[in-house]
């Protein structure tokens, strides 16, 4: 039988975060998130809205969890924006997105998954990584990259892969809009300024 | 330049963190890999006279399905497990996984029985399932039959995810269905066709392919219990499916592969000297490949016989060739089944149904021949498109039983599963 507590979770989370926050006090957000979770369970021809979900998106990886868990928070009030590194996070994220899918499906000769099957190389790649995020205070990625390991160790997911943990399509896509976005946002403002400038030192 | 130590709980931080990776390193070996496992057939006593034989019959008996891409295995008391796909038509929401027990003491096949239907697999994956097919069955040497099948829950078959059913007691009770993670990529584009190759410890070699992004084939490694430990790449790019793997020794196999580009139609074949871990690069070989399923086997003199439609285009004719462990000589032993038509061209509705008729009665089993009348009046879809009625026998799937014959299932027309029997004697005077 498989545990299904995942499944909902993401459902919950997902459509939390992705609705507007519509001007609620933290109280009202809470009684949301707690409906959709409630939602979640609503059968629909003898599976859960949260299975549908599943179906298409897959059981999401540990950091996910862990990321949209702190952007839950955040919503709610209970943590503070991030002070440091949140692009980091999202470099971290999409590249490893860009690195294993691409080639994993076909794209390239090599076969990055592979190594998650015999993770000691990629563990010790994760936590230099780890060590040198702590070291930068980037403590939304070191919760992110440590509860995936942790999981992986107590096998908590079906998938013997570590990369199964560590990342997954829902989270790389994310990661590579929201860079673009912020590519996109820093190009214009650069427009904007050097626009600004030019006309001030035409007057 | 003075240097700033890190604080107490950060110091605290550092060695938790540096407990966890540790022991993730050690709890986390690589996985080991061993030899094939090589299966010993029971040869014949010398000096008796064997018999030639090469019988055949239908192992299925349902008349409306369409029914494709089947499997075969030999269970321990002598008799057959074939499992196939049959429902309204490829890909339809009815489709259901059956199987069927072939009686050594009869010869004949009995009764249809579904083993794995859209909603029993939804119910134990907890995912939406659109669509059931390739069903594929193996006994394990520690006399676990396994069953895999592939499961769509979004897009087509390039959307597929490998489904595994395990059975403690020959088929009479098994376990619930569960998927194998084999993709990082929303677990999907990884299908099998292709018969299982087991290892010395156990562990299974499963052939499977992806459909995705590219079309190459890959070896999943599982473990005695059926957990995936690992994977090799077989072959890349976008040009080969459906690998048909033949074990000659402990260490060395060849991969025989569907040919899904657009240059040669020619089968492929890959070699790999340890086991599975790596192979070479996939290479042309001289039968044709028209897109099709192949099947392989090994006989004890190391020479293989291949189950092929050795067609440019088409599936109308189904080949059985031998050729040596190079694969550089190959000779045509016997045509399995073919179209009265050398090109294959349709024929219409009624030329179509006298043809069928006399074939049905040479492939059907004595068991099955009542049911002639019945399968003429079902003539459907499943064979006669606008231009005419077609032709197909296809997806052969090979095996050697411990006994030392050799079966062979495949899709006759996708009205019915063949099964075809023939020993050693009978391959010894085709050779002559």
């Amino acid at each position: 039988m498989i545990s299904l507590w995942q499944a909902h979770a993401s459902f919950a989370m997902i459509i939390f975060l992705i609705l507007p926050s519509f001007g609620l006090n933290r109280g009202w957000r809470i009684a949301l998130l707690l409906a959709l979770l409630a939602i979640s369970f609503i059968p629909l021809g003898g599976l859960s809205l949260a299975v549908y979900l599943r179906s298409h998106i897959d059981d999401l990886a540990i950091t996910s969890l862990v990321f949209m868990g702190w952007g839950c928070l955040r919503r709610l009030g209970m943590l503070p924006p991030a002070q440091h590194g949140q692009t980091s996070v999202l470099i971290l994220f999409a590249a490893m997105a860009l690195v294993l899918y691409p080639a994993t499906m076909g794209l390239s000769d090599l076969d990055p998954y592979r190594l998650g099957y015999s993770p000691r190389p990629l563990l010790i790649f994760v936590a230099l990584l780890t060590f040198g995020l702590f070291y930068l205070r980037n403590y939304l990625a070191v919760v992110m990259l440590a509860g995936a390991t942790l999981a992986f160790v107590l096998g908590t997911k079906p998938s013997h892969n570590y990369w199964d943990y560590l990342v997954d399509p829902l989270l790389g896509l994310y990661c590579c809009l929201a860079l673009l976005m912020l590519a996109a946002r820093r190009v214009y403002r650069r427009l904007t300024t050097l626009r600004g400038s030019m006309r001030n030192g035409s007057i | 330049m003075r240097i700033k130590f890190p604080s107490l709980p950060a110091l605290g931080v550092y060695l938790a963190l540096a407990c966890l990776f540790a022991g993730a390193w050690l709890t986390h070996p690589a996985p080991g890999h061993s030899s094939f496992a090589r299966i010993s057939p029971v040869s014949a006593v010398p000096d008796t006279v064997v018999k030639p034989i090469y019988t055949s019959r239908f192992a299925s008996s349902g008349l409306v399905d369409f029914v494709h891409s089947s499997a075969v295995t030999a269970l321990p008391d002598g008799s057959l497990m074939a499992v196939w796909f049959a429902g309204s038509r490829e890909g339809a929401a009815d489709v259901q996984v059956r199987s069927a027990r072939f009686d050594v003491s009869t010869g004949e096949w009995g009764q249809e029985q579904v083993m794995a239907t859209r909603e029993s697999t939804q119910q134990s994956t907890r995912k939406y399932i659109r669509k059931l097919g390739n069903p594929v069955i193996a006994l394990a040497p520690d006399n676990r039959l396994w069953l895999f099948y592939v499961s769509v829950s979004m897009g087509g078959w390039a959307g597929s995810a490998v489904n595994v059913m395990v059975s403690d007691d020959f088929g009479e009770h098994w376990s619930a269905p569960r998927q194998l993670i084999t993709s990082p990529f929303l677990n999907i584009s990884t299908l099998v066709r292709s018969a299982p190759v087991f290892h010395v410890d156990g562990s299974i070699g499963l052939p499977v392919y992806h459909e995705f992004l590219g079309k190459f084939a890959e070896y999943l490694y599982l473990s005695a219990d059926g957990e995936v430990i690992d994977k090799f790449r077989i072959s890349h790019g976008k040009n080969s499916l459906q690998p048909a793997i033949v074990a000659l020794d402990g260490q060395r196999g060849i991969a025989f592969l569907r040919y899904a580009g657009t240059t040669h139609h020619r089968v492929l074949a890959s070699r790999t000297e340890d086991a599975g871990q790596t192979w070479s690069e996939p290479f042309p070989l001289v039968p044709s490949n028209p897109n099709s399923s192949l099947a392989a086997v090994a006989t004890p003199d190391q020479r293989l016989l291949v189950a092929l439609n050795d067609l440019q285009e088409g599936r109308f004719k189904l080949s059985l060739y031998v050729t040596d462990a190079k694969m550089t000589d190959w000779r045509l032993l016997h045509d399995l089944d073919k179209s009265p038509d050398p090109e294959g061209d349709p024929f219409s509705p009624l030329a179509y149904k006298e043809i069928i008729k006399i074939e049905f009665r040479g492939s059907s089993g004595k068991l099955r021949e009542p049911l002639e009348a019945q399968f003429l009046a079902n003539l459907d879809n499943r064979v006669c498109k606008n231009r005419g009625c077609e032709f197909e026998y296809e997806y052969p799937y090979f095996i050697r039983s411990p006994d030392g014959m050799y079966h062979l299932v495949y899709s006759w027309n996708n009205t019915f599963i063949k099964h075809v029997t023939f020993n050693d004697a009978w391959l010894s005077e085709r050779l002559k």
